[in-house]
């Protein structure tokens, strides 16, 4: 599909059009922060942000999301029946988004909708109802390191249009259906344009400073890289929050409660997180992830090796670089895999 | 800095040679400006990484508890503290640690800093004397430390460890010169229905990671009351209720045993200031009963003892 | 205004089984009328109050609490009350501290002899929880306006 141009000036028309059938969010700054908010224009939009705090999962899979409700009254007709909770009632488009963190949709939609028997509505729903249009990364930070696990500052995966910021104008790569009705009015883009949007991705892949190999732990065995010595000490400063699993955007382990007040009572999922001992404790007592290091192993181990061998290599990491960032301890996913990979 | 750095590690590698001690609990340098690790050095030569800058941002006493092994701490004046919270509630044997002391001159608060250069991604920081050197893509600005301290290094009343076996370097003025009386408990100035709203506002951005409760010295119960099912005390939402439900019993828990030692906002993710609660506390214990947690080895924390004319004008 | 006036509040009402508990009793079989809006949950003695039966029953939508056990001296067992006292200053102090309108939390020492203490404190309390009208201060909502927009 042939490539469109966007100035900035005419974004307030573009979002205005996109706002009549969808609800429109994009990171803009308030205060100190840029965040995702609602957003009616190009106004308050940051164009220089290296990334949000939080990732965009929460528009997906938000942290606590209400599954069924039901009443506890017997006698009432309706009692005693799950009702299923209503599905997203509007269409949504999310703009600008990182491509890490696009990229991270389209590893989680290989685990929340598997076949008939694996699949997530609520995830499906939200999905199908998005629009997301991505904003290439000009400027990598220095922990990014997306270019090693299968993704890149400018790549393409899980979003409907990719934006090439050129300055005064936005060159709309449009790589879906969806994403060119969302376009089909923009002009087409020069082949100028075309050339620096080029340019742009070579200079933003050549500044990506920090790397990780993955060729040692492809080729291990899945127990081997389990009984490495290192895991020994990778766990040590650990505090086993849920920092990291949290901030990070393919992170997606959930609990389901049930929660009941008078006669009312609604079925609720929550994020969860390997790190919590709760997590894998048994009803019986038996934990079988008791120890510390065998949670911080879980985390990279699933990331790095459980997903690979499960889903054609595809990885469970998009390089973004928030737990890095974020660890209260300075535990360093590109340190952790350079010594999987030793 | 660089010569603290040194002497905790000849400390450490001299307690390591001689068998005193299996493992030195200190820092290393961190891989992203303004973040040091938390380290356990068990060989002379990992004692070599050892560090100590304006970020050893973490409370190396939440490492020692359910720990066997000998083991020697790099502490500070709070974490010196804790280690007589720990000490107070039998939670950790001093037969089996050796305490160097660290004479402390503040923490940097990260946040303060990236809020300084207007949130620029820093490649760099660099500590020359009073001045902190920062480097992005682009820019270069040097800082005045003190400036940038944390709030609880701000108001800090005991920089200088008050156990310990052995010293890096002479003592440091205790105070730190901020007046604590003025900074605790701020929302006392707010009205009820002011203080409600403001409260809901400060813990909004909350996401439940724990990571305050687990950078936490005082927080070594084995199962926490969020972690408790039956009965569920706080549900596991994101409800406001569900968030002020763990953060006051968190505060709760620290009553009388706090040190201030500002663990829980350096590694909260979200720039959260949950000192507004525990500085009250720390405050209501001081003024009520007189009390300053961590001083005392032989002292009981003041949550477990009375006395008979404690005051009680609150009580029918 | 009328709804005010209409309020009737739920107030949780902790007793020590050794006084509060049987002056409760005291004032029952002397036939002395009090409002009915405390529920009484029994506790061993006020040392076992734990800050999480407060914040459950505001969670559990409770407008008011009320903890009373036996005066300084008297502990069943030497000195629960007294490690209660300073428990319950400091909480109090923090619930206020982030909005609870005062006159939410009352405590008190009522023995098991002074029927009409009782009595004139749950008319007390409950005056002072009526007229502060329903709790909102840690109410666990799960209905599903009260649910948190997305993102």
């Amino acid at each position: 599909m042939a490539d469109k141009i966007l100035a900035k000036d005419k974004l307030d028309e573009f979002i205005a059009k996109l706002r009549e059938e969808a609800d429109v969010y994009a990171p803009a700054r308030v205060g100190a922060k840029t965040t995702w908010q609602e957003v009616n224009g190009a106004e308050g939009l940051d164009w220089d942000f290296t990334n949000t705090e939080m990732s965009p999962k929460d528009f997906f899979f938000p942290q606590t999301e209400c599954m069924m409700r039901f009443k506890n009254a017997k006698d009432d007709p309706e009692g005693m029946i799950m009702k299923a909770e209503e599905l997203l009632p509007r269409s949504r488009v999310l703009l600008n988004m990182r491509p890490c963190d696009a990229k991270a949709f389209q590893v989680l939609d290989m685990i929340f909708v598997q076949d008939e028997m694996t699949d997530d509505v609520y995830w499906r729903d939200k999905r199908e109802k998005t629009l997301v249009a991505g904003l290439a990364c000009n400027e990598p930070c220095p922990t990014c390191f997306c270019s090693s696990v299968n993704c890149g500052p400018h790549h393409q995966v899980g979003m409907d249009l990719l934006f090439v910021d050129l300055g005064d104008k936005l060159l709309v790569k449009v790589l879906t259906e969806k994403g060119e009705a969302a376009s089909a009015d923009l002009p087409p883009a020069a082949a100028a344009d075309e050339a620096k949007a080029a340019e742009l991705k070579a200079a933003a892949e050549a500044a990506i400073s920090s790397k990780v190999s993955l060729d040692k732990i492809n080729a291990r065995e899945v127990l081997d890289l389990y009984n490495l010595p290192m895991w020994d000490k990778v766990h040590e400063a650990c505090l086993n929050c849920g920092t990291c699993t949290f901030v990070c955007p393919t992170c997606h382990c959930f609990d389901i409660q049930d929660e009941v007040q008078g006669q009312e009572g609604r079925r609720v999922r929550n994020w969860d997180y390997c790190m919590s001992w709760l997590f894998t404790m048994h009803g019986t007592g038996h934990n079988p992830r008791g120890k510390k290091k065998d949670r911080v192993r879980q985390r990279f181990m699933h990331k790095f090796k459980y997903i690979p061998v499960k889903r054609d290599g595809e990885i469970g990491c998009v390089g973004c670089g928030r737990c890095i960032q974020m660890c209260p301890v300075n535990i360093d996913v590109r340190q952790v895999v350079d010594q999987m990979n030793s | 800095m660089q010569q603290r750095t040194e002497k905790i590690r000849e400390a450490a590698k001299r307690l390591l040679a001689e068998g005193a001690v299996d493992v030195v609990l200190g820092y290393r340098a961190g891989t992203v400006p303004m973040r040091e690790q938390p380290f356990a050095a068990r060989s002379v030569e990992e004692a070599d990484e050892l560090v100590w800058s304006s970020f050893c941002c973490n409370n190396l006493a939440n490492f020692l508890v359910r720990r066997d092994e000998k083991t020697a701490i790099v502490a500070q004046g709070c974490v010196s503290r804790n280690i007589v919270g720990l000490l107070q509630e039998n939670q950790i044997d001093r037969k089996r640690l050796k305490i160097i002391g660290v004479p402390c001159l503040g923490m940097v608060s990260r946040s303060k800093v990236l809020d300084k250069i207007g949130n620029k991604t820093v490649f760099a920081v660099e500590e020359q004397g009073e001045e902190l050197v920062v480097k992005g893509k682009g820019f270069e600005e040097r800082l005045n430390r003190k400036e940038l301290l944390r709030d609880n290094c701000f108001t800090c009343q005991h920089r200088n460890p008050v156990i310990s076996d052995e010293m890096v370097c002479e003592p440091v003025q205790d105070a730190a010169g901020g007046d604590i009386d003025k900074m605790a408990a701020p929302w006392e100035a707010l009205a009820p229905e002011e203080r409600w709203s403001t409260f809901k506002e400060a813990f909004a951005d909350c996401i439940r990671c724990y990571a305050c409760r687990d950078a936490c010295p005082l927080c070594y119960c084995h199962v926490c009351f969020v972690d408790e099912s039956k009965p569920q005390w706080c549900g596991k939402t994101q409800d406001e209720a569900d968030v002020q439900t763990f953060h006051i019993l968190r505060a709760f828990h620290c009553a009388g045993r706090c040190t201030d030692c500002g663990a829980c906002e350096s590694a909260c993710p979200m720039g959260i200031k949950m000192r507004v609660l525990t500085s009250k506390i720390e405050k209501d214990v001081r003024q009520m009963y007189g009390y300053t947690p961590g001083m005392d080895e032989k002292a009981t924390p003041t949550m477990s003892v009375y006395r008979p004319n404690d005051p009680q004008d609150f009580i029918k | 205004m009328s709804d005010k006036e209409q309020f009737e509040p739920r107030i949780a009402a902790f007793f020590c089984n050794w006084c509060t508990y049987g002056g409760a009793d005291l004032a029952g079989v002397s036939r002395l009328q009090y409002p009915p809006n405390i529920r009484v949950v029994r506790i061993p003695c006020t040392g076992r109050m734990s800050p999480k039966f407060i914040l459950q029953a505001f969670r559990q939508g409770a407008d008011g609490i009320w903890v009373s056990g036996c005066h300084p001296g008297d502990c069943h067992y030497i000195a629960g009350n007294m490690y209660a006292r300073r428990r319950f200053a400091v909480l109090k102090n923090l619930l206020e501290y982030v909005g609870l309108e005062p006159g939410r939390i009352h405590f008190s020492w009522i023995s098991s002899a002074e029927a009409t203490k009782f009595q004139e404190t749950v008319i007390e309390v409950t005056n002072a929880v009526r007229a502060l009208g329903p709790a909102k201060f840690m109410l666990k909502d799960i209905a599903p306006q009260a649910q948190r927009e997305v993102a």
